[in-house]
């Protein structure tokens, strides 16, 4: 039964990504070439589509919810388009501004400050998708050019033009549930820690997470914590959940900080408890190698921060979702485990010998 | 002194064998040449290379050193001439970072304010996560150098230094640049040409400039991979070289084949730049080396073999010409001298020595009795001492070779010997025997012309062997009678003869 799920998550994953090399979501993500294997996982390999740019010069605000080395990883996707478009004659400037901790009143005063200045197209990783919702769909009654990228989309009906990013994300919550419900046999107690409150991605992974053990009779969650995107809260919610429930038998970490403190956690208090996060935190993988987490859901940040620099050039041209772009740029995540850990430590880092 | 006969059998083997011999001195010496160069250069090799390598890798340490250094010197430059600038925006900044980036060729030359906002050419971003130096808030050292390993699996080297500027109106806290280890690896393999394999290892072994150590080591991590190839003890000091960053050497053997490396570290960086040579490559370049010239060696080998060949061919058979020359000569010469020796020098017809060996032969063949028919005619030309005295010896010898040349017109199948001054004997056999009677008539008729013409008169006599005669001379004796008989009636006719008393004969 594992094993058959697992052959259905990957293939699944090789579906979406035939369907995107052939042409389905025309446009946006031409030109990508995938591997198999781990080479799937995440694609560093883009060029860009045939879309002609009407302007030579282009200037971009981008927003995201937290200084994480998650959204770096989505912008150095962003830096390899701004080279490409910049070999072709076309200069793209843009800024990348986050604050240190997640907050929506942070991003609404960037916001705010983004409409004060020139740019041709403004990008959001929502915050929080209640409160920014409306503060987007306001920009865009304002005659701003407004997108949301990368881990969280607006709520839905928002104006904001179109999404690149992650757009399922109750599913991947969903899928790493099962994958930790398989491995306990279907029984035991289960601790959910999710990242910042509000914050689209988390919150629906962690509604998959619950939806899934509430499926089954014999699992319980004992603890729901937020660790704010931080490894050091995540460490002590873990710790705490683990002195207070030492039969804990099982980790949903539903952001990339989660999974890196409940390791230390589990590792430091010698627990038998099984762990399954997101993301490809180097710390998180090194984890994965040596067999303290289960398994991870890796994102494919590169492609995200790629396709995010394409759809902002089309949008700021006054192109909107069709042909040329979908309304949501899905980005694929897959589920890896111990024996994929090294090979996706040399991917990602080059280090998995170091 | 006894001496040696040389033929054409004792030269042949002389010759095959001195060539054999040739041939096998000269493959000896090659082989000879062939081994001391192969030993003489491993022991070159063996001496060189370690120094070798330990230049090679001290140069390339430097060269990433002096990489390092420039760019330091470059920043502080940079820093220095937009501060001289008027920048009033991020597009002013932007703008600055450009030139300068441009002008010194800095890779990825970028600004850092006080609230960790990293300010390149393009893009504008919050960077404390994504840059290590930047994790403190406060900058303490002159010079920061770290190894970043960039999501998607590139190094970078990253060089930042600490700055107090004022930027529109904000602080700025450094500035750094990122050098793509690949370019490093570029720079490099642009002084290597290939001669050596080289890699950039952190202090715990791994692999930073993803390049190949060789088919052994490849692109592992160098500690884990020389584990077990070298005592403990080796090992264990290779590892501390590395993680307190000193240099050395290590010598391993894989599947019988000595491999070595060189290591030195990169200054500031925590960097060990290991340059290692295969020794099955030297021995392979060795054995190519050697290879040509042991070919070399058989060609010309062969080729002396076929010179030495056609040089003894040819002699040998300039040596069967001159032999058969001198042996030509001898016969001829010796044609010559038995000729002389039976020949009348004044007629050209036989002596009396070559007519004294007929005899003899003809002698041993009446004895054993196998003798065929045989006339014997003896000849005395008259008038000769007349003609000596009257008209001198020139005239004589005139008379002698004309009665010569007559005796021998007419008997065309006989032998023809000058046994005396005036006396010629002629030997029929076969069909000078059969035709003797007809010959002698015609002769003589001749003869009879000539007493009236006043040419050569030869008085002639001829007997027959006949049973009971011993020797040919019984034969010469009846016709030597005969002949004077003939003399006597020649006289009668009118030709000249002189006088002479025999014991035999009357005067005539």
């Amino acid at each position: 039964m594992l094993g058959k799920y697992r052959i259905y998550i990957h293939k699944l994953m090789i579906l979406v990504l035939t369907f995107a090399a052939a042409g389905a979501c025309s446009g946006f993500s031409s030109g990508k070439t995938n591997d198999e294997g781990l080479g799937s996982v995440v694609d560093f390999v883009h060029e860009l589509d045939d879309y002609v740019p009407q302007k030579k010069q282009y200037n971009f605000y981008f927003t995201y919810k937290i200084v994480h080395p998650w959204w770096d990883a989505v912008a150095l996707g962003m830096e390899d388009a701004q080279k490409k478009y910049l070999d072709k004659g076309i200069e793209i400037t843009y800024e990348y501004m986050a604050p240190k901790a997640a907050s929506e009143e942070d991003q609404r005063k960037r916001l705010a400050a983004a409409e004060q200045g020139n740019y041709d197209v403004i990008g959001v990783d929502v915050a929080d998708a209640k409160t920014i919702t409306p503060v987007l769909d306001k920009m865009v009654d304002s005659g701003y050019k407004v997108m949301t990228f990368s881990s969280s989309d607006a709520e839905e009906g928002c104006k904001r033009i179109a999404y690149v990013g992650n757009t399922h994300n109750y599913q991947d919550g969903a899928n790493l549930t099962e994958e930790l419900c398989q491995k306990l046999g279907y029984k035991g107690k289960i601790a959910i820690l999710v990242g910042s409150h509000g914050a689209p991605c988390h919150e629906e992974r962690a509604q998959g997470a619950k939806d899934t053990i509430a499926k089954y009779e014999n699992m319980e969650i004992v603890a729901v914590e937020y660790d704010m995107d931080s490894i050091e809260n995540a460490y002590d919610l873990a710790k705490q959940i683990l002195n207070e429930h030492p039969d804990v038998d099982g980790f949903v970490c539903c952001n990339m900080s989660n999974p890196v403190g409940t390791a230390r956690a589990v590792t430091e208090l010698d627990s038998n408890a099984v762990i399954v996060g997101m993301d490809h935190d180097h710390e998180a993988l090194n984890y994965l190698k040596d067999g303290v987490i289960y398994c991870l859901g890796v994102q494919d940040c590169y492609s995200i921060g790629f396709d995010t620099l394409q759809v902002a050039v089309k949008i700021a041209d006054g192109n909107v979702p069709g042909d040329l772009f979908p309304e949501k740029t899905n980005e694929i995540t897959t589920i890896i485990y111990q024996e994929d850990a090294p090979a996706m430590l040399e991917v990602l880092y080059g280090d998995a010998l170091q | 002194m006894k001496k040696i006969r040389i033929t054409e059998k004792p030269f042949a083997t002389t010759a095959v064998v001195g060539s054999i011999l040739i041939v096998i001195m000269l493959l000896a010496n090659t082989y000879w040449a062939y081994i001391e160069s192969v030993s003489s250069t491993n022991k070159a090799v063996s001496a060189v290379s370690a120094f070798y390598l330990e230049s090679m890798a001290d140069r390339r340490s430097k060269t990433i050193t002096n990489l390092i250094e420039n760019n330091f010197d470059y920043m502080e430059k940079a820093v220095s001439v937009i501060d001289d600038e008027k920048i009033e925006n991020q597009e002013d900044l932007r703008a600055a970072i450009g030139r300068m980036k441009k002008l010194l060729s800095l890779n990825r030359f970028a600004l850092v304010d006080e609230d960790n906002i990293v300010y390149t050419q393009y893009t504008t971003y919050t960077g404390g996560s994504r840059h290590p130096f930047l994790a403190q808030d406060t900058m303490s050292e002159k010079m920061m150098i770290s190894t970043v390993y960039v999501y998607g699996s590139s190094k970078e080297l990253c060089l930042a230094i600490p700055i107090d500027r004022y930027f529109m109106g904000k602080k700025f806290k450094a500035c750094f640049v990122q050098i793509n280890i690949n370019d490093i690896v570029d720079l490099l393999a642009f002084d290597d040409q290939e001669s050596t394999n080289f890699a950039l290892y952190s202090q715990n072994g791994g692999n930073i400039s993803e390049t190949e150590l060789g088919p052994f080591i490849g692109k592992q991590n160098i500690i884990e991979a020389t584990k077990g190839t070298v005592s403990e003890e080796e090992w264990n000091a290779f590892c501390n070289d590395f993680a307190s960053e000193k240099g050395g050497t290590l010598n391993f053997t894989v599947d019988g084949v000595v491999e070595t490396l060189c290591y030195e570290p990169v200054k500031d960086t925590g960097w060990e730049l290991v340059v290692m040579i295969r020794e099955s490559v030297i021995q392979y370049h060795i054995q190519e080396i050697s290879d040509k010239s042991l070919q070399n060696n058989r060609v010309q080998i062969i080729f002396l073999l076929v010179i030495a060949t056609l040089f003894s061919g040819t002699l040998f058979i300039m040596f069967r010409q001159v032999a058969k020359e001198k042996l030509d000569e001898e016969k001829e010469n010796s044609k010559v001298l038995e000729s002389m020796a039976n020949t009348d020098s004044m007629t050209g017809v036989r002596n009396k020595h070559a007519y004294m060996e007929t005899e003899s032969q003809i002698n041993s063949r009446i004895h054993a009795g196998t003798m065929e028919d045989i006339a014997v005619v003896a000849c005395d030309i008259n008038g000769l001492k007349y003609v000596n005295d009257t008209k001198g010896h020139a005239a004589g010898d005139q008379l002698i070779k004309e009665a010569s040349s007559l005796i021998c017109d007419v008997f065309k199948h006989g032998s023809v010997y000058r046994t005396g001054g005036d006396e010629f004997v002629v030997l029929l056999q076969g069909k000078g025997y059969d035709t003797r009677l007809e010959t002698i008539e015609a002769f003589n008729q001749k003869i009879e012309e000539n007493i009236k013409n006043n040419a050569a008169v030869v008085s002639i006599g001829y007997s027959t062997l006949m049973d009971g005669d011993e020797q040919i001379h019984d034969v010469f004796e009846r016709a030597d009678q005969m002949m004077y008989e003939r003399k006597k009636e020649l006289k009668r006719m009118g030709a000249k003869t002189r006088e002479f008393t025999d014991e035999k004969n009357e005067k005539i």
